[in-house]
């Protein structure tokens, strides 16, 4: 039985050790913001907080996880900077078909908080191996900044 | 793409891993980045692994006065934000912010990096041009090991079995020495097509390092890759990184 | 008139929400009770002859012939001339690329389901492989299917004028290319096929750009009655194209559901998408372009191959991509005289499916390539070359010569618009300050929403010349359109409801979209050829119409007024200062009816089938304008600036339509410097993950900007045309040509995409 501490609450899931966090959220505690793009690390639409830092859900087998924060989209509702984000993805039309968008989010929050959104190229940077196949990304780089604007008023 | 069963275990006392690493087919883990592509092609069936992220002193950052000690559990995203003495921790926040994405950065490990040694990863080389130590540890036992000497060849070290990489220990240079660093890769965050590092201590010969077939190696006994556009890059980097 | 408030608003997506919150439903969400995943035994070699297959004893493993009967269906044009190379689910005897289906393997979960197949083992006696045309077309060539005379699916022929009497002072001939690609969104395909024991249906949810003809060919194949299969595609993670055909998984994942009675889903990963899901582009040019002294283009002759893979999908297989690929090669220009034969090769690939841009990107690429070809060797500028060639404002609208009906626009316009967003002076600078700078531009058309005879014109199986809406007014004045197109991306939600409201004087609030479901909606076609808005906008404007018909009358009544008075504003019908709330019509008209005027039948519903009267389609165009940097040691690329002008008629939601063009060029920007998919000598795939494949990222992109003309369609609804596709056609083109100018000094010349580091290298020491 693993133990996981997942957006506040503790979890005893009967997974397999070689179950991913990924796998864990979606089959097994049916949090499917979590997406699965590439299972290798390359698409960033897996991206989960573990002790309030992304990681890929796809990644990390969740008996390594055992033991750690994890939060993934659904646990940051009240969250200030994702609000702020979640505003300004829809106002900079920041995402199309939205399998990216949880992942995209929460390593834009991650940019924010560690001051990288200062302008776009730095957002661009920091968003190294978010994949969108959609936006062309504009959208999503002018929301981030946007957001970051916003939290620092 | 999903792993084939295994194992899990993990301890938080150095000298119950020989033991468990004694199992056919065990095999240690520190952040799994690299592991977990690997399990979910199949292409790495471990029957066991063994998680090193609760050993003391796995992640500890220590300075002495000559040596930064990083323990092999220390993410790229630590070396990134910075650890060390300048201008070390400049140069290692570089080389770790060149390395995949942030949410691999903030599980992957300097140790697991080196104790891998794909021949196109960054860590080796840099730290080879370093002057970098391992650290290496069965159960209670410690050994050190020029980096040199460690990365034996792709994806191959000398490391003994049951024996795990606990740490390395940078050199610390001088304040007027320069590091050059170039890694060529075909898109930001992807592994490197060559790579190369160089640390020039006034007064000493430039050392420089690279990326090879064999893996790490010292200029001048490195391999050149048999694809010429790959070893044009190589040379490339060379230049680059010495410039 | 009434003002048109919400035809033209950058209205906010109603889509997003959801995916904000992490609460969007794709397939891969889903479950049922007692479900098995499904796993597949694939084919390590490119061509062989199945001997055996090995197997664990009682394990829940399916070969061809094992999961029910399976009725193949024929694809491709329905023509005799196209041979026939049908996809069976699972492998009957021979396999034909790497990835094939071979058998099917079920367990509780796809770890499960992964360890048994890793415990199969096909034995398969090698045949040569066919790794690409050249391969397919030697004389020596094996037959890849039976009865073939040579590896061709078909051949066409595009002919105008007379090109063999031109006597054009100049023939420039180039040998060009277009790499192979997958259309990679990032959901893969996905799929849950539930029997429901109540009704006897079994509902397939699945990751589709179009359930209803999905329904046809799943029920056919099956062997069902359409009326007891449902296709529900919930939210769809993009498609470009990889999501509209049939394959052989779903028909494998119902026919087991059927089989054992039990929910089963399968779940596509990378390397499956990337492996064996639809391929796109791979287009081989061999064009001699024939002019005169002063630049002007006259005739286009040659051949043109399409590397099709082992399969035709249905319902077209792959000559759409040839076809349009040798029609669209005059582009937007003038040139009178063509002689295009182009092939579609068969080869021990996956099959070809649609990609965004379909045929278009290879001839935007093919022509604009010869044009800059034309521009060096007559010493005029890349420009004035276009200038020069380009049909005129005053030409529309004109028949190309290979068919295409072009209606409105202002080509040279957009060419100007996107010279002046250009910086040249800046880029003058940087280039004496010793950079390696190049400019590259081109401009391509975009046929969008074209109906039945283009259609029927290319011999479709499947015609998808109309499309339908029924649009429901609830008892408290709330709405709900039902339509058959699936929106994955596109903001067809947001934008048929703007649509909508825009008929009925409501908010678009009001107006909920249902889409994706052949349970809710009208039968249709789907979403995919740059249609929906121009196909299920105008089957949407005319249900509102029809309803505001009646709504009218209805007040009329309830006003003592003329219907002709009655306005519909603000949620209300209006006559004078005279006003009802469009809810107490509602209630009237569904559950008052002794309120309604003599005669008038109880209801508000309308339905309509709308088939647009320009049928040949409504065409799109644009220019495009690429710098870039080059590095000439490592050959690679640096997209500086990329600029668009784009003309796609009214736009219903311009910030819809930004996000259209800009995602398309940056898939464009993919085709030209990124993406390919590899093989080997053997046809083994080299390109199997993300690692090996590389889509464009944010680091890697320039900020795309775009400017808008706006010449109306004769028409279409509020004058719109398709946008979808458009900006991943001339990138290739753009970007090449802007390689090759900033790589003038060493003769260089880029006649392939990607534009890979080893191709500028190669290039240069050529």
């Amino acid at each position: 039985m693993m133990r996981l501490t997942i957006n506040g609450t503790g979890h005893q899931v009967p997974a397999e050790p070689r179950e991913s966090l990924a796998h864990v959220l979606r089959d097994r505690l049916g949090l499917t913001a979590t997406r699965l793009g590439c299972a290798q690390g390359s698409c960033g639409a897996c991206n989960v907080l573990v002790d309030g830092s992304p990681v890929r859900a796809c990644l990390l087998p969740a008996s390594l996880a055992e033991g750690e924060d994890i939060t993934t989209l659904e646990g940051l509702r009240d969250d200030a900077a994702m609000a702020a984000l979640r505003e300004a993805f829809q106002a900079e039309h920041a995402l199309q078909c939205g399998y990216c968008t949880a992942g995209m989010l929460l390593a834009a929050r991650d940019l924010i908080l560690r001051g990288r959104a200062h302008d776009a190229a730095q957002v661009r940077a920091g968003l190294a191996g978010q994949l969108c196949r959609c936006t062309g990304y504009d959208g999503i780089v002018a929301a981030v900044q946007r957001a970051a604007r916003t939290l620092s008023r | 793409m999903t792993p084939a069963a295994f194992a899990f275990s993990r301890t938080a006392r150095w000298e119950e891993l020989p033991a468990l690493l004694a199992e056919p087919g065990a095999i240690p883990v520190a952040g799994a980045q690299s592991l977990m592509p690997m399990m979910a092609l199949r292409v790495a069936e471990p029957a066991r692994l063994v998680a090193l992220d609760a050993l003391p002193g796995y992640r500890d950052v220590r300075q002495s006065p000559g040596l930064l000690h990083l323990g092999a559990g220390v993410t790229h995203a630590t070396a990134e934000d910075g650890v060390g003495p300048e201008p070390l921790r400049g140069w290692l926040a570089r080389v770790a912010g060149g390395i995949a994405y942030r949410p691999v950065r903030n599980r992957g490990t300097i140790g697991g990096s080196l104790a891998l040694h794909d021949p196109a990863a960054d860590w080796p080389v840099a730290l080879l041009a370093l002057r970098a130590v391992a650290v290496l540890r069965h159960g209670t036992a410690e050994r050190r090991l020029p980096l040199q000497e460690f990365l034996v060849g792709p994806f191959t070290t000398a490391l003994a079995p049951g024996e795990v990489l606990a740490a390395i220990e940078v050199p610390r240079p001088p304040e007027d020495a320069r590091f050059g660093w170039c890694k060529l890769a075909p898109s930001a965050g992807a592994f490197a097509e060559a790579s190369a590092a160089m640390l020039q201590i006034p007064g000493a010969p430039p050392r420089v390092a690279v990326s090879s077939p064999e893996g790490a190696r010292l200029m001048p006994d490195a391999p050149l890759p048999d694809d010429p556009h790959l070893a044009r890059l190589r040379e490339v980097a060379l230049r680059r990184a010495t410039a | 008139m009434e003002a048109k408030g919400w035809i033209g608003a950058s209205l906010p997506r109603r889509e997003d929400r959801r995916h904000l919150l992490g609460q969007g439903v794709f397939a891969a969400d889903l479950s049922a009770p007692g479900m098995l995943e499904l796993a597949f035994l694939r084919s390590p070699v490119a061509h062989g002859r199945i001997k055996a297959l090995r197997r664990p004893g009682s394990a829940p493993v399916f070969a061809a012939g094992e999961i029910g009967p399976i009725t193949l269906l024929p694809a491709g044009p329905d023509m005799p001339s196209f041979r026939q190379a049908p996809y069976p689910p699972l492998a009957e005897d021979v396999v034909r690329f790497v990835g094939q289906p071979i058998a099917a393997c079920l367990a509780a979960n796809r770890f499960a389901a992964e360890d048994l197949v890793a415990q199969c083992e096909a034995e398969i006696e090698t045949l040569p492989a066919l790794p690409d045309v050249a391969a397919a077309l030697a004389p020596s060539a094996v037959a890849l299917h039976p009865g073939w005379a040579d590896n061709r699916y078909a051949s066409g022929h595009v002919k105008a004028g007379d090109v063999a009497a031109l006597d054009a002072p100049l023939k420039i001939r180039r040998r060009l290319s277009l790499g192979r690609q997958s259309a990679a969104p990032m959901e893969p395909r996905a799929m849950l096929a539930v029997p429901d024991r109540r009704t006897g249906e079994l509902v397939l949810h699945i990751s589709s750009q179009g359930p209803h003809t999905l329904r046809h060919a799943l029920a056919r194949m099956l062997g069902i009655p359409e009326a007891r299969l449902r296709v529900v595609a919930p939210d769809v993670g993009g498609g470009f194209g990889a999501k509209n055909r049939l394959m052989p998984e779903e028909v494998v994942a119902c026919a087991l559901a059927l089989r054992l009675d039990r929910p089963i889903r399968w779940v596509e990963d990378r390397r499956e998408h990337l492996m064996a899901g639809a391929q796109a582009r791979e287009h081989l040019y061999d064009l001699t372009l024939h002019a005169t002294r002063d630049g002007i283009a006259l005739g286009l002759e040659g051949d043109l191959w399409v590397d099709a893979g082992a399969y035709a999908l249905w319902p077209t297989g792959a000559f759409a991509e040839a076809g349009m690929a040798a029609r669209n090669l005059g582009g937007p220009y003038r040139i009178a005289h063509l002689d295009l034969h182009h092939h579609t090769v068969a080869t021990t690939k996956p099959p070809m499916g649609p990609y965004r841009g379909v045929g278009r990107t290879g001839a935007c690429f093919a022509i604009e390539r010869l044009l800059d070809a034309l521009a060096d060797e007559t010493g005029l500028s890349r420009v004035e070359i276009r200038r020069r060639n380009l049909i005129t404002q005053q030409e529309l609208p004109r028949v190309t010569a290979s068919g295409l009906a072009l209606d409105t626009g202002d080509y040279r316009a957009a060419l100007d618009a996107v010279e002046a967003m250009l910086d040249r002076e800046a880029i003058a600078a940087r280039r004496a300050a010793g950079e390696r700078i190049g400019v590259g531009i081109a401009l391509y058309t975009e046929q969008s929403g074209h109906g039945t005879a283009e259609w029927a014109g290319r011999r479709n199986r499947v015609v998808p010349g109309h499309e339908a809406a029924t649009l429901r007014m609830h008892p408290d004045g709330s709405l709900t359109l039902l339509t058959a197109i699936q929106s994955h991306g596109q903001g067809l939600e947001t934008s048929l409801a703007q649509i909508v409201a825009e008929e009925l004087g409501v908010h678009p609030d009001v107006v909920e979209v249902r889409h994706g479901d052949t349970g809710l909606s009208p039968f249709g076609f789907g979403t995919f050829a740059s249609r929906s808005l121009v196909f299920a906008g105008g089957a949407a404007e005319r249900a509102a119409q029809a309803l505001a018909g009646k709504l009218r009358r209805i007040a009329a009544q309830l006003l003592q007024t003329e219907a002709s008075e009655v306005v519909l504003r603000d949620g209300a019908a209006c006559a004078g200062p005279a006003s009802v709330p469009l809810a107490d019509i509602a209630h009237a008209a569904l559950l008052r009816q002794e309120r309604l005027p003599a005669g008038e039948p109880p209801g508000l519903e309308a339905h309509v089938t709308y088939s647009p009267p320009e049928e040949g389609g409504v065409f799109s165009y644009a220019a495009h304008a690429a710098v870039v940097r080059v590095d000439a040691e490592t050959g690679a690329v640096q997209l500086l600036d990329y600029c668009v002008a784009e003309d796609c008629g009214t736009m219903i939601n311009p910030m819809i339509v930004d996000g259209q063009v800009k995602g398309g060029v940056v898939q464009g920007i993919g085709t030209a410097l990124t993406e390919e998919l590899r093989f080997d000598a053997e046809a083994q795939p080299l390109s199997t993950t993300f690692a090996d494949y590389h889509l464009p990222e944010a680091a890697f992109l320039p900020e795309i900007r775009v400017t808008h003309l706006v010449t109306p369609a004769h028409s279409t609804v509020h004058g719109a045309k398709g946008v979808g596709e458009g900006g991943a056609i001339a990138p290739p083109a753009a970007i090449a040509a802007a390689v090759e100018e900033a790589l003038a000094d060493f003769g260089a010349r880029i006649d392939a995409t990607p534009v890979s580091p080893r191709r500028v290298l190669a290039a240069i020491s050529r």
